[in-house]
């Protein structure tokens, strides 16, 4: 399956929210822990509404949790 | 492997082995390939079975199963079903025209009642397949 043409940072960003399960961010966003971890590995994009949640778990804006990454777009 | 994942492995298995045997005893020559009451009963009983292995397969694996797997399916769950139902409905599509231009050449019910048995199957399969290569492989629905 080609990846999509955008990366994401929610890995580090865990990370840096000490720690933060997939399945703690999955219930905060409203999707199950495996979509999270598909969404990391890059095997499924997420809508839109999906993708802003994130980013206010982080309280991050869009761009600092996913990037367009110009060599596959 | 999550939840949803071993329920459309129990599907995908117990569907194949259920027709597997109906459809190979009528290439061996069953009545029912030919003749309508042998046909309910083998089909009946064939599709019966079937239900129950999904049934009890499903609340085996529910009870297994960690609580959150549980949880009513999320965008993503709804993406695969949505593609595997497409992709399903041009198989039941095709399968129907076959059957419909089939129809006229035919005078008994019960080969086209078969094939069109055929086709809702194929159509199921190519459905659960689609939902599992998904789940394994990503999908950016």
């Amino acid at each position: 399956m080609a990846r999509p043409p955008f990366t994401n940072d929610i890995r580090t960003l865990r990370f840096l929210a000490g720690e933060m399960t997939q399945g703690d961010l999955g219930d905060r966003v409203g999707v199950t822990r495996q979509t999270i971890a598909a969404i990391e590995q890059g095997k499924y994009s997420p809508s839109l509404e999906v993708a802003f949640r994130i980013a206010r778990v982080f309280d991050k804006p869009l761009e600092a949790v996913f990037q367009w990454s110009d060599e596959e777009g | 492997m999550n939840f949803r994942e071993k329920t459309a492995w129990l599907n995908v298995i117990a569907m194949v082995a259920a027709y597997s045997l109906y459809f190979g005893l009528l290439l061996s020559g069953h009545p029912a390939g030919r003749e309508i009451f042998p046909m309910l009963w083998l089909f009946g009983s064939i599709a019966v079975a079937h239900a129950v292995t999904v049934i009890v397969g499903t609340v085996i694996l529910s009870a297994q199963a960690p609580k959150s797997e549980r949880a009513r399916a999320d965008e993503r769950d709804r993406a695969i079903r949505r593609r595997g139902a497409t992709m399903a409905y041009y198989v039941l599509l095709v399968g129907m025209m076959i059957v419909g231009v089939y129809m006229p050449f035919i005078e008994s019910g019960v080969p086209l009642a078969n094939a069109g048995l055929f086709a809702i199957v194929a159509a199921e399969l190519v459905n659960s397949a689609v939902v599992l290569m998904s789940y394994r492989r990503g999908w950016h629905g």
